[in-house]
Formats: C-alpha cells, sequence, structure tokens
C-alpha cells in the first residue's frame, strides 16, 4: 500500500510545543505564546502607523485600518449595538484583530499555526467577554433585574417557568461562553489539521517517486483549502467579534 | 517537578490548554486592549470623524457659495435689466425733447421767414412808392423841359406847375 508509507505525526506534536523561554515556571513561553504576542504587536504596530500618517486622502496602512475600524463599526457595532454601542468599538476592534492574527499564521510560511488551535487562547477570551457581559448587565440594569431580565422570559405562564428558568440560565450563562471558545477553537484545529493532513501526503508523494503521478491532487487540495483558512480565518474573527458585540449590547438593554 | 507532571498531562491531550499559553496570551491580549483603546484606537478614530466634519464643512461651504453666486447672479440681472431700463428712458426722452425742439425750431423758422417775407413786401412797396414819386417830379420836369424846348417860348413856371399837377395826377389816376 502506498500510504503505508505516509508517516502521520500524531497529533499532540503538532500541537504541543517546546517552551523556548521562562521554561519550567508557569509562564512557559512557547510557539502559542509568541504568536499571542505577535498579534498584539501586529495589530499595535498597524494602528500606530495609521495613527502617525494622519492623511487627509489616506492610502497605504492608513486605508486599511480605517477601512477595518469602518467595516467593525458599521457591520458590528451599528447594527448589532446601535448607536449607544459606540464606546465598545476599540474594545471590538481589538478583539477582531487579536483572533484574527492569532488564526491567520495557520497559513503564514513556516510558522503555521493558528495560536487559536490551543483553548489556551480562545478560552481566555470567551471567558473575558462572559465577565465582560455580565458585569454591562449588572452596572446598566442592576444586579436583580439583569439576571430577572435574563433568566426569566416574558410573557410565559408560570409552570412553564420552572422548566425555562434552568434553560435560560443554561443558554445564557453556561453555554454561550462555552460555545463562543469552541466554534473558535473547533474550526482552527479542524483548519490546522486538514492543512497537516494534505501537506504531510503532499510531500509523502513527492518524497516517494511513485506516487508523483497524482501528486497535483492532494497539492491543489493543499492550496485551495490554504486560501479557504483564510477565508476562515477572517470569519471566525468576526464570527467572535460579533457574538460578543450581541452579548454586551443584550446586556445593555433592559429586555431582549 | 509540577510543572513537568502538569505538561506530561497535556501533551496526551490536545484539547486542554496550557498554564504558560493561558499567561501569555491573556497577557497579550489585556496589553493590546489596553495599549489600543488608550493610545493607538483615538487618533486614527479622531482622523476619521475630523476628515467627515472636514468634508461636510466643505460641503456646506461649497453649497454656500453657490447660493451666494446665485444671488449675485439675480442681483446682476436684475441691474442690467435696470440698466437697460433706464438707457430705453433716456433713449425716449431725448427722442421727445428733439421732437419738441425740432418743432419749435421749425415754427420759429416759419415766423421768421414769415417776417422776413413782410418786411420784404413793406420795404417793396415803400420803394416802390418812393420811385413812383420820384418819377412823377422827373417826368414833370423832363415833361416841361420838354415842353419849353418844344414851344421854344418862355412860360411862367409858377403858372405852369399847376397844370403839370393835373396833368401828372390825371396819369397817375389813369394809371391806377
Amino acid at each position: 500500500m502506498l500510504l503505508a508509507g505516509i508517516n502521520f505525526p500524531p497529533i499532540s506534536d503538532v500541537l504541543n510545543w517546546k517552551s523556548i523561554a521562562f521554561s519550567g515556571t508557569p509562564a512557559a513561553l512557547n510557539k502559542v505564546g509568541l504568536i499571542t504576542i505577535a498579534a498584539a504587536v501586529i495589530t499595535l504596530a498597524l494602528f500606530f502607523i495609521a495613527g502617525k500618517q494622519k492623511r487627509l486622502v489616506p492610502s497605504g496602512v492608513q486605508n486599511l485600518m480605517e477601512s477595518a475600524i469602518e467595516f467593525i463599526n458599521n457591520a458590528i457595532v451599528l447594527d448589532v449595538m446601535g448607536p449607544e454601542g459606540m464606546p465598545w468599538a476599540p474594545y471590538l476592534t481589538g478583539l477582531f484583530f487579536f483572533i484574527f492574527f492569532c488564526n491567520i499564521f495557520e497559513v503564514i510560511p513556516f510558522i503555521q499555526m493558528p495560536a487559536t488551535a490551543r483553548m489556551s487562547v480562545p478560552a481566555p477570551l470567551a471567558l473575558m467577554v462572559w465577565v465582560t457581559f455580565i458585569v454591562v448587565g449588572i452596572k446598566s440594569q442592576g444586579l436583580g433585574r439583569y439576571f430577572k431580565n435574563s433568566v426569566v422570559p416574558s410573557g410565559v405562564p408560570g409552570p412553564l417557568l420552572i422548566m425555562l428558568i434552568p434553560l435560560e440560565i443554561l443558554s445564557n450563562f453556561i453555554v454561550r461562553p462555552f460555545a463562543l471558545a469552541v466554534r473558535l477553537f473547533g474550526n482552527m484545529l479542524a483548519g490546522h489539521l486538514l492543512l497537516l493532513t494534505f501537506a504531510v501526503l503532499s510531500e509523502a508523494l513527492f518524497i516517494k517517486s511513485v506516487g508523483i503521478a497524482i501528486l497535483p491532487l492532494p497539492f491543489a487540495m493543499l492550496t485551495a483549502l490554504t486560501g479557504y483558512e483564510i477565508f476562515v480565518s477572517a470569519l471566525q474573527a468576526f464570527i467572535f467579534t460579533i457574538l460578543s458585540a450581541l452579548y454586551i449590547a443584550e446586556a445593555m438593554k433592559a429586555q431582549h | 517537578m509540577t510543572t513537568t507532571i502538569f505538561a506530561a498531562a497535556t501533551s496526551t491531550n490536545p484539547i486542554l490548554p496550557a498554564t504558560g499559553e493561558i499567561i501569555w496570551s491573556v497577557v497579550s491580549f489585556v496589553v493590546l486592549l489596553f495599549v489600543l483603546g488608550k493610545f493607538a484606537y483615538p487618533p486614527v478614530k479622531q482622523m476619521m470623524v475630523d476628515r467627515a466634519s472636514k468634508i461636510r464643512g466643505d460641503l456646506d461651504a461649497a453649497e454656500l457659495a453657490r447660493t451666494e453666486a446665485q444671488r449675485t447672479l439675480e442681483e446682476y440681472r436684475e441691474q442690467l435689466a435696470q440698466a437697460k431700463r433706464d438707457a430705453s428712458h433716456i433713449v425716449e426722452e431725448a427722442r421727445l425733447t428733439a421732437e419738441a425742439l425740432r418743432v419749435e425750431l421749425l415754427s420759429k423758422a416759419e415766423e421768421e421767414a414769415a417776417e422776413v417775407r413782410t418786411r420784404n413786401e413793406e420795404l417793396l412797396r415803400f420803394e416802390r412808392q418812393r420811385v413812383l414819386a420820384e418819377l412823377r417830379s422827373e417826368v414833370g420836369s423832363l415833361a416841361l423841359e420838354l415842353a419849353e424846348k418844344i414851344i421854344d417860348a418862355e412860360v411862367d413856371r409858377a403858372a405852369s406847375q399847376a397844370l403839370i399837377d393835373s396833368f401828372i395826377s390825371e396819369i397817375g389816376a389813369s394809371q391806377a
């Protein structure tokens, strides 16, 4: 069998990276940590460059970042939260760019690892969003009113509430952050493994000259999937951000 | 020792997060949010807001300039029309004045001509009478001289004068 010669690495080999600094301490820095730092630095650098240029007719980085801000303001903040959500624009912009750059390292040559394919990145982000919308809800509606509005659906007869209240608690306070984290994590992990699979396949066929005839097939798939993963990187960042905006907006309003 | 056990545990499970990764991702994200919200985001956003307000201001100014130009144009049109009305008024006035002047001059000229004619007629009549009177006396003396020469006789001048006068008046009467 041809495939018998292909050596797929164990999954932990492509996800768990050796620490390169602070080894042995809890704050061990590895590839994933470096990618998150890079994501933050790139985002800030782009914004600082854009802010420095201050041209009346924007071009280059300024144009790119202004378009991004415009997009996030219109498609996420104004559409989901309305004008009163505008103070949240920097938070959501940061969230979007951080996740996007963590994702896009999936297809950057020689790095090829989405930081979000490790639960270490989506989980804290989802937790932060969770804390944020609960705090916003308590601040804007008051503790009692917020929890009552969140878990007691209006216009439902008494007996049904016995069933609905646990469901609402489950969906609003447990499933939400969990789904937020798992959606991003699962998509990026799956994309990472898909690219890996086709890359390993292409490499094996290339090395074993017998397989050279069917090499174009997995290689074409690898190319197509790389393009697809670029799209997924942006899409997942967008979904995470727009859902965060939605949860915060719901917490801000008295009734949903 | 504990960290190695933890690392060993995570290495078998691809889903569980590693402590170091969590710390670095949280630190990166929190620093990003803080610096972005405090220093990086506002200038870009401010630039966009400034541009929007500048464009709005420019549009307003352009609209203002347009209405101003429209107003000035209307003013000029009004002034032009006024000037045209004034000009035609002036021309009309001049024409009327000229007409009046012409009529006046004409009548004056006619008057003068009539006067000249009357004076000439008078002069003529006066001349004629004068000539007639002269002629009368001339004819009288001529006739007398002629009669003296013809009859060659000494006639009493005073006595014949009455004769001559009656003769002349006879001629005058027959002539008139």
